[in-house]
């Protein structure tokens, strides 16, 4: 079993192999590949569902109504309607980056789900650097952003690629001050760890600065507003997305959420205690939480206006970093020295 | 206010010195045997509106640009070459105003032929 | 090094068909120019081949947006060329019915301009929603729910239906609560008024030069509203202020559109409460002999968007030239001027607060 110590990248792969050595072993494991994967497609689909309801709400609309019982089925029509229509690349477009960053993204934010645990006793996945390994692999989303821009050959694209990479500049910095708090806290980064030190207090409560961080960083991570600034429609059209046609858009629209339920799930997992909770099964509990924490992004959406990217610099660089380093001095200071 | 073409960037000089800063308007027309060029400006602390009216040949359809008194008068002067084939002298124009339009026309001129085609144009 | 971007005229925030050739630097505006045209319907030629009374409709289809507001502007040229007096009542039913266009119009500006900073579309649909109570009114009081073709020689088309006071009062009253809701829901969001304040920079020595009109002149400090200064109808009789502000920035032009909407509606109270008794029916449009009477006439209005000056030369039976001096026009001559320098993003910004309609910046 993986080790909780730093810097154990060893370990972590010696016990990747020693699982794939035994056939239960593998067994075990397509059948937890199975079961997340239909975890994330009917998330994506209910929370997709959710969503457009909810914004209609509050936008004192009704929302989709006609297809299936309180239009439950719409996604599932857009969803057809999307994928038989034409795929178009446009001419200027690289044609490599253009067809491949989007797959790619998407089966990184997959990949990153699947190396969350659900419960306790689905710890496959947990491995000892388990966060930090999480925090690297989603900072090449914006990167992947950044060549599917400049791939599309289109200056709306090209803008919103550069917008992207000054995304990356002003958060991950605080990010990483963030996580290096959760660890000082939780003594190390594996989940299971990060959540059994919760068990008695969650990390919101002992570390509330760092929460704030955390989650507005997530928002911009998830291209969520107020920072969905990369592809702002307003200005943007639709940001690196403007060329992408229906086939791509059904996978972009499958990302977008898919990112959602990862940023969901970590807020929930390094901030309110994971799978801990009375009565019902771990699992449930997690969920419970994620869609809770969704929901509330969800509001910020339909309520916010969008900023701006040199602001969004500013307030990066002025405020998350100092806020994230003095989360990081403070919880040193209180629970540790 | 009747007023020569030559005198016309003195005349708006001079008004605007007496606080008529406010450039309403610029309007022009036909009446077949000259067009009349209206430059309707006024004074916003007075709320008084003054009118030049220059008479110019239609044959010979010209007028000095006052960009250098209103510089609101732009897109009204651009406005003036395109509707009426007036051409204003002393700025230069780097493209018609309205979109997909060649520009050959005088539409708002009397002796404008309703049926006559006319090609659009994709200017920059 | 710039990079020219075409935005437009296919563009989600264009309000319609306006292409915009921006040159950035980076992230910073060096050089923006509008390009219009694309709705241009050669109404100001059409005009002149048409009997007066048949011509409201094309002026209607301008400003599709506050169309009634055009259609009256037009009338009352038509009528100082004719000779005609309007009659006492219809002055005062004329000014509620276009203060109502004029809430109807800022309500919908309100949204798209809320949309046009990046809210993703909730003010909109609220502000449609309340919106659509003016227009029922307006439906009362025209027959028609958008194109309403209802002012008539020396009148209207029919009196205000009974009743229609206390109906008004209500969708007032609400719209009242709404309107402070809006802007408690805007101006305490803090990303809201980072986008707006000290953005759009138009100092009252520029907006005099650039010739902007109604709300944008106001905003940056002019004090000009034709309903104070040059007052028609009842507007004298009625008790209200024109909203100034000094700072020339967005903010400003959001401010001054909102004050307006709170006086619009004291108006068309004010209006309602002391309307008089009697006729409000003008001449039907059959009836109107070919009898124009004054060779050139000037007519002012405060549309919604800014002030709108008609400019007829009359012949008896038709108009020989009538030029329309549209708001949104030389509104947006200046958005070039105003967005140099600024951000990517802010160019949208300034667009809401322009709150163009491109009918009537094209016509």
């Amino acid at each position: 079993m993986p080790t909780d110590s730093l810097f154990a990248i060893a370990p972590i792969i010696s016990g990747y192999l020693q699982l794939s050595g035994t056939a239960a072993a593998v067994a075990d494991t397509i059948a937890y590949a199975v079961a997340v994967s239909i975890l994330i497609v009917a998330f994506d689909y209910i929370f997709g569902w959710v969503e457009r309801k909810t914004i209609a709400k509050i936008q004192k609309r009704h929302g989709p109504t006609f297809a299936g019982k309180y239009g439950i089925l719409q996604n599932m029509a857009d969803f057809v309607k999307l994928l038989s229509k034409e795929h178009t690349i446009p001419k200027r477009a690289d044609k490599l980056l253009f067809l491949t960053t989007i797959p790619l993204m998407l089966s990184l934010s997959i990949f990153l789900i699947f190396l969350l645990p659900f419960s306790p006793t689905l710890l496959e996945t947990d491995i000892g650097l388990g966060l930090l390994v999480i925090f690297v692999l989603l900072s090449f989303m914006p990167l992947i952003i950044f060549a599917n821009g400049f791939g599309s050959g289109n200056k709306f694209s090209a803008i919103s690629a550069q917008r992207s990479v000054i995304m990356l500049l002003s958060y991950e910095i605080p990010l990483i001050f963030v996580i290096a708090a959760v660890g000082v806290l939780a003594n190390g980064y594996s989940i299971s760890g990060i959540i059994g030190a919760q068990s008695q207090w969650w990390f919101v409560v002992l570390m509330p600065i760092g929460f704030v961080v955390f989650f507005v960083v997530m928002l911009a991570e998830m291209e969520r507003p107020p920072f969905d600034i990369r592809e702002a429609d307003n200005e943007l059209i639709a940001g690196w997305l403007t060329d992408v046609s229906a086939p791509y858009y059904t996978l972009a629209l499958f990302l977008d959420y898919s990112r959602m339920f990862l940023g969901s799930l970590l807020i929930s997992i390094i901030f309110f205690g994971g799978w801990s909770g009375p009565f019902l099964p771990p699992v449930v509990w997690l969920l419970l939480k994620t869609f809770i924490i969704s929901f509330f992004i969800m509001i910020i959406r339909a309520t916010t206006v969008r900023m701006r990217i040199d602001r969004l610099l500013r307030f990066g660089w002025t405020w998350l970093l100092p806020l994230s380093l003095l989360n990081l001095i403070l919880t040193y200071l209180l629970f540790i020295g | 206010m009747k007023i020569e073409r030559s005198g016309l960037v003195q005349g708006a000089r001079d008004l605007k010195t007496r606080g008529y800063s406010y450039l309403v308007k610029i309007t022009a027309v036909d009446y077949e045997k000259y067009l009349e060029v209206i430059y309707t400006v006024r004074n916003l602390s007075e709320r008084k509106d003054e009118t030049l009216e220059v008479e110019i040949d239609p044959a010979d359809a010209w007028v000095p640009t006052v960009m250098g008194e209103f510089r609101a008068a732009d897109w009204y002067e651009r406005e003036l070459f395109e509707m009426f084939g007036i051409q204003v002298k002393g700025r230069n124009v780097e493209r018609l105003l309205l979109e997909k339009w060649n520009g050959k026309a005088a539409p708002l001129r009397k002796n404008f032929t309703w049926n006559a085609p006319y090609e659009t144009s994709d200017n920059q | 090094m710039t990079t020219r971007i075409n935005i437009g005229p296919v563009h989600p925030s264009t309000h319609g068909v306006l292409r915009l050739v921006a040159d950035i630097d980076g992230d910073t505006v060096v050089n923006l120019e509008p390009h219009i045209g694309f709705l241009h319907r050669g109404v100001e030629k059409l005009v002149e081949t048409r009997m007066y009374m048949q011509s409201p409709p094309y002026m209607e289809k301008l400003d599709y947006v506050a169309p009634m507001s055009y259609d009256e502007a037009y009338v009352a040229t038509v009528e100082q060329a004719m000779g005609v007096e309007v009659k006492e009542r219809a002055m005062w039913v004329r000014t509620a019915l276009l203060e109502l266009q004029r809430i109807a119009s800022h309500l919908l500006w309100l949204g798209t301009m809320a949309n046009d900073v990046g809210q993703f579309f909730t003010l909109f649909m609220w502000c449609f929603k309340d919106r659509d109570l003016v227009l029922r009114l307006l439906e009362e009081a025209s027959g028609a729910r958008m194109f309403y073709v209802n002012m008539r020689i020396g009148g209207l088309i029919r009196d205000l239906p009974p009743g229609f006071e206390d109906r008004a009062r209500e969708a007032l009253d609400y719209i009242e609560k709404r309107v402070k809701e809006y802007e408690d829901f805007l101006e305490k969001n803090p990303l809201f008024m980072e986008r707006m304040k000290g953005v759009g920079v138009m100092d009252r020595d520029m907006a005099i030069s650039l010739g902007v009109t109604g709300p944008v002149l106001r905003g940056s400090g002019v004090s000009y509203d034709v309903r104070k200064d040059i007052p028609y109808y009842v507007y004298d009789k009625l008790n209200f202020e024109a909203q100034v502000r000094s700072e020339g920035d967005c903010f400003a032009r959001y401010k001054v559109r909102m004050l307006e909407l709170r006086e619009s509606i004291k108006l068309v109270r004010n209006a309602l409460s002391k309307m008089p008794a009697g006729d409000a029916l003008g001449m039907q449009v059959r009836l109107i002999l070919p009898s124009a009477k004054n060779r050139e006439v000037r007519v002012s209005r405060e549309l919604p968007r800014g002030e709108c000056m008609m400019y007829m030369v009359a012949d008896p039976q038709r108009p020989y030239r009538l030029s329309i001096r549209s708001p949104t026009f030389i509104n947006l001559a200046a958005l070039g001027e105003i967005s140099k320098g600024c951000k990517t993003a802010d160019i949208f910004a300034i667009l809401g607060s322009l709150d163009v309609v491109m009918g009537d910046a094209d016509r």
